[in-house]
């Protein structure tokens, strides 16, 4: 029974870092650039909810379809201003570049919100149920329902949609999708706009368990690491490393102790950095040489 | 400056005055400067001093060799609580917890660099990053070594039984390990070691064609950053006298980079302007004090954006134009 709760509950946690994860991976195929920055996206994204309701008093299906829709905004501003000046400059500078992102939001996030945690609405209501002797809230169905329906989202736009299909032929050559009439810039706007947005989904997701803080966006390294264990190049690697995070990690906080929780994540991180950096799914890379 | 100067060894042969000049100021600077300014602008210096320290281990591994790193502030802890832990729980004094640690961190230093020989770029970020995550995880749940969450009190240094803990007495220990470890810095960069570094970061295949030992120098830089970063953080304990495990994390390494891209990541004195900046800013600030991390986040991201080459970047094309026009003058 508890192998089972313990499944369920990492699937719930795993769905979540899988969108994250989904963010990254766009980002870095169409860039080359790891945005340190997407994790405090996240949180902007349950913060703007936060605001909508409070101070423009939005119902909150309202305020979460707002918020969505700045996250979007966000990240085409992010990409406009700050990324594609840069996108000549060294690696080196396009790291520092996402990571001073990162510390804009967070400490805009604590100057403006304050340091304090806040409370986010659930979906749907986090009162446990019990079905055959499992227990399960309708919340955390709601928030896998949620990563599912966003994931299936995401296959069908790149399988069946004409962007989606350039976002494809863009991240996989440039100058050739650039030959071809891709127009390559537009594509890498939209690509930023998709996973801003995507981090704002994970944001609204995830918010009602964990506490909102500016310290939020460490869920960021989460995400990280399943996409690292995916490869980090592929879409579907990043949400099966996603899956597989969560339940790895609910693993270890249930049957040794919380501090291992944590711990496990960024140890397994540096061992797939070091042992597998390909990913433990990574057959694409040897697929290109 | 006088760094800076030191490193472009061709221009400060030509003009041997200024290197001399901006010498005697090392030296007189910090021996006058007590009887001028107030206790708490001492204290101050001292902090820019130490967090400089802490800088210049980045500029050396990430500005000079290239090699990102967000793993600053796990050496930072370790100097920090290493040193700390030494006198709490055995006896050693600070003067010689201090170096241990350095040591200690630099071997830690050492063999990040060997595991990460094959990364580069973000991979390199990554693995630094889950560095820190990993070593501030261990600091917060080992609490019957560090007291965990709730921080740790530093024993104040002493001197023949006597505590240094006035701003004038730390003063006059931070400031000349400062100045003694930038001159190590600053003559190790202009050797063969520097020149690695620099190679390095250029491209790490140049560089083994011309017989550098990549593994060997990369992890080198690292174990430098480590040591500058671990003394830097010792002596920041003894000025702070309290620890919290909260600010040895993830956010603090970036700020450690916020630090020398603002200053300018390729010198030395950028370590120096960019501490000095950091320091500073929160005193400018006055009522506004929730907004001094914002204000250093946007000014990050306005330097990274317009000026890639930081303040002393700035600064030196400014001199430069300034001396040329002068030259032109007298002509």
């Amino acid at each position: 029974m508890l192998a089972i709760q313990v499944l369920l509950s990492g699937i719930t946690s795993g769905s979540i870092y899988a969108i994250v994860a989904l963010g990254f991976v766009l980002i870095y195929k169409g860039t080359r650039v790891v945005h340190f920055g997407l994790g405090e996206q996240v949180t902007l994204g349950a913060y703007l909810v936060i605001i909508g309701q409070l101070y423009a008093g939005f119902p909150f299906y309202l305020a979460v379809a707002a918020a969505v829709a700045l996250a979007g905004g966000f990240g085409f501003l992010v990409e406009r201003c700050i990324m594609r000046p840069i996108s000549y400059q060294p690696v080196l500078v396009q790291i520092i570049g996402t990571l001073a992102i990162g510390l804009a939001i967070r400490e805009g996030l604590r100057a403006f919100m304050g340091p304090h945690g806040w409370p986010f609405e659930f979906l749907l209501s986090p009162a446990p149920v019990s079905v055959a002797g499992i227990f399960f809230a309708w919340s955390n169905v709601a928030i896998i329902a949620a990563s599912l329906a966003v994931m299936a989202a995401s296959f069908v736009f790149f399988t069946y949609s004409r962007l989606g299909q350039a976002v494809l032929a863009a991240c996989e050559n440039p100058v050739g999708a650039y030959l071809v009439g891709v127009p390559v810039r537009r594509v890498i706007s939209w690509i930023w706009i998709m996973a801003s947005v995507l981090a704002a989904l994970a944001g609204i997701l995830i918010a009602p368990i964990i506490t909102l803080s500016p310290e939020m966006g460490l869920i960021g390294i989460k995400g990280f690491t399943a996409a690292v264990l995916g490869g980090f190049t592929s879409l579907p690697g990043a949400v099966a490393g996603g899956f597989l995070l969560g339940v790895i990690e609910t693993a270890t906080g249930t049957y040794t102790s919380s501090a291992m929780k944590d711990a496990t994540t960024f140890v397994l991180l540096v061992l797939v950095i070091i042992l597998r950096p390909h990913g433990l799914f990574g057959f694409a890379q040897f697929k290109k040489v | 400056m006088a760094y800076s100067a030191s490193r472009n060894s061709r221009r400060s042969d030509a003009r041997p005055g200024i290197k001399v000049m901006a010498w005697c100021c090392v030296v007189a600077v910090p021996l006058l400067l007590p009887s001028i300014v107030s206790e708490y602008r001492l204290f101050q210096v001292g902090l820019i001093a130490s967090t400089s320290l802490v800088a210049a281990g980045l500029v050396i591994v990430t500005g000079v060799a290239g090699q990102v790193s967000l793993a600053q502030a796990a050496f930072v802890a370790l100097g920090a609580y290493g040193s700390t832990l030494l006198a709490q729980d055995l006896g050693i004094s600070q003067w010689i917890g201090i170096p241990v640690s350095a040591v200690a961190a630099g071997a830690v230093g050492y063999v990040l660099g060997l595991l990460t020989l094959r990364m580069g770029g973000h991979y390199l970020a990554l693995a630094t990053m889950a560095l820190t995550a990993i070593v501030q995880v261990v600091i917060v749940h080992w609490q019957s070594l560090t007291n965990g969450a709730l921080g740790l009190a530093v024993m104040p240094l002493t001197i023949g039984g006597k505590p240094l803990t006035s701003g004038v007495a730390l003063f006059y220990v931070v400031i000349p390990v400062t100045v003694a470890m930038f001159a190590l810095a600053a003559n190790l960069l202009d050797s063969r070691v520097g020149r690695a570094f620099a190679a390095l970061r250029q491209s790490e295949i140049a560089a083994s064609t011309l017989g550098i030992n990549v593994l060997h120098y990369k992890a080198l830089a690292f174990a430098l950053s480590a040591v500058f970063g671990a003394v830097g953080g010792g002596l920041q304990a003894l000025q702070t006298t309290y620890l919290d495990p909260q600010s040895f994390g993830i956010v603090e390494s970036v700020l450690f980079i916020a630090i020398i891209v603002i200053g300018g990541f390729r010198s030395m004195a950028g370590a120096v302007l960019g501490s000095a900046v950091f320091t500073i800013i929160p005193t400018m600030l006055g009522a506004f004090q929730s907004y001094r991390g914002l204000a250093f986040a946007l000014l990050l991201l306005g330097t990274i954006v317009l000026f890639p080459g930081g303040l002393a970047g700035l600064g030196s094309a400014g001199l430069a134009k300034g001396l040329s026009w002068f030259e032109g003058r007298r002509k």
